[in-house]
């Protein structure tokens, strides 16, 4: 059973040495949200507004639960949102506002 | 670390699930009316909030998605017979990396630097992200899903014999391993072999003998 | 260029705690390793992850350790390593005469 000390000292992410079982040779075609969410972490890089060692601080404050529920480009997006809105580039509130239009979009063009 | 990931866990190589016994996460959704996924709607928010402030605009990222889709083992693989068939160019390769795949029209449009590792018969490379999932994408591409998974990750680096014959790689003895953690800046290729019987081989034929894994250095090529 | 460290000196990884972003793994940390090569300045990982994105670089080098000193019950031949990338701030110099045995 893992430490509470244990649990900051040994961030999720630092795996090197750690148990583990057998390497399953698994891979997928990346969907479409996969390679956009990629392209724009990409792009974010670029302008810095993400840099990648923010984005990695980012997905490492998920906590082991999230990080170990979440796919990775799920985590990546979280990862941004957050740093984004820490950094003040964006605000909470706009964020969730945008996210009620695309959703109340997508409804609609599904429908 | 918690012990979630030890037992009793579904893994689906970048992620897992910790329960049991319980549905399948990713069991199509038997209702007609699908809510939008939370994580793409996320995402594509993220993306026209920036294109309106005018920090970023949708062509760079379309055109991102383009030069993902343009970067593919392939690269790497014409990269490696070029140089099993031009010792001036291998030698160029193995001095500064970087610099040797611009040369040979390698995009290298993450900005990364690049580590050319060559097999030897007294020598087996092997490369592993222990920390996420860095990895030499203008010549290989996106990595593979167990590259990024734990038991890659978190073995490579400590029983790198075990993991490698899990790969049907048997390395000898005799046969020093060097295992790279891509830790931090520098990004790692692997230069395997030329396989034996490859004489009378054009380029392209060569080429087909390169996979992907080769590079990493969990498998080697197979003579023709 | 005349940098803190040169290839194949002895140096030891700091072993200390990391409460925020490193890109040291827990599991060098303490260890001790020779100089393989000495690599260009780069920002500080540790400080580019809250956003400074300018000033402070830092020498990176590749560090080369053996895998019987990574893990004691290592079962491999004695002349397998590791190898990875350290940067300066997390190295210590070893007295190399006092020799690094049992480490």
């Amino acid at each position: 059973m893992a430490t509470k000390r244990d649990m900051i000292v040994r961030p999720a992410h630092d795996l090197g040495g750690l148990p583990a079982g057998p390497v399953v040779p698994s891979d997928h075609e990346m969907t479409p949200f996969e390679k956009s969410c990629h392209a724009l972490l990409n792009v974010l890089a670029a302008h810095k507004l993400v840099n990648t060692e923010e984005k990695r601080r980012g997905v490492e404050d998920l906590g082991a639960e999230i990080i170990g529920e979440l796919t990775y480009y799920e985590r990546w997006a979280v990862s941004a949102s957050k740093v984004l809105i820490e950094k003040g580039v964006i605000t909470s509130e706009e964020l969730g506002a945008r996210m009620n239009e695309i959703r109340d979009r997508l409804t609609k063009a599904a429908a | 670390m918690t012990n979630a990931h030890e037992t009793g866990t579904v893994d689906h190589g970048d992620h897992t699930h910790g329960t049991p016994g319980a549905p399948d996460p990713h069991a199509p959704i038997e209702t007609a009316a699908e809510e939008p996924d939370y994580f793409d709607v996320l995402h594509q928010a993220i993306r026209e909030l920036l294109v309106d402030k005018g920090l970023i605009t949708a062509d760079e990222v379309r055109a991102m998605v383009e030069t993902l889709d343009a970067h593919r083992p392939a690269l790497g693989s014409a990269l490696v017979a070029r140089a099993w068939t031009d010792p001036d160019f291998k030698e160029r390769l193995l001095a500064d990396g970087t610099a040797a795949i611009e040369e040979f029209g390698i995009d290298n449009y993450d900005g990364t630097r690049l580590i050319v590792l060559e097999q030897t018969p007294e020598v087996h490379n092997l490369v592993v992200c222990t920390l996420c999932s860095c990895y030499p994408r203008p010549v290989l591409g996106l990595p593979p899903d167990w590259y990024k998974s734990r038991p890659y990750r978190a073995r490579a680096v400590r029983e790198p014999r075990a993991l490698l014959r899990e790969f049907g790689t048997d390395v000898p003895q005799d046969v020093t391993i060097r295992v790279h953690d891509s830790n931090a800046n520098m990004r790692y290729l692997v230069l395997p072999m030329r396989p034996a019987g490859t004489e009378g081989l054009s380029e392209e034929e060569l080429a087909a003998l390169v996979t992907r894994d080769t590079m990493i250095g969990v498998t080697t090529p197979r003579s023709p | 260029m005349s940098t803190r460290f040169v290839p194949d000196q002895r140096v030891r990884i700091a072993d200390r705690d990391a409460p925020g972003h490193v890109r040291t793994p827990v599991y060098v940390r303490g260890k001790e390793g020779r100089i393989e090569r000495v690599l260009p300045r780069f920002l500080n990982p540790e400080r580019e992850a809250y956003g400074v994105n300018e000033g402070g670089e830092v020498r990176l080098y590749r560090v080369r350790i053996e895998q019987s000193a990574l893990w004691p019950d290592y079962d491999g031949p004695a002349d397998d390593v590791l190898e990875l990338e350290i940067y300066e701030h997390w190295l210590e110099q070893v007295d190399d005469r006092s020799g690094a045995e049992g480490r």
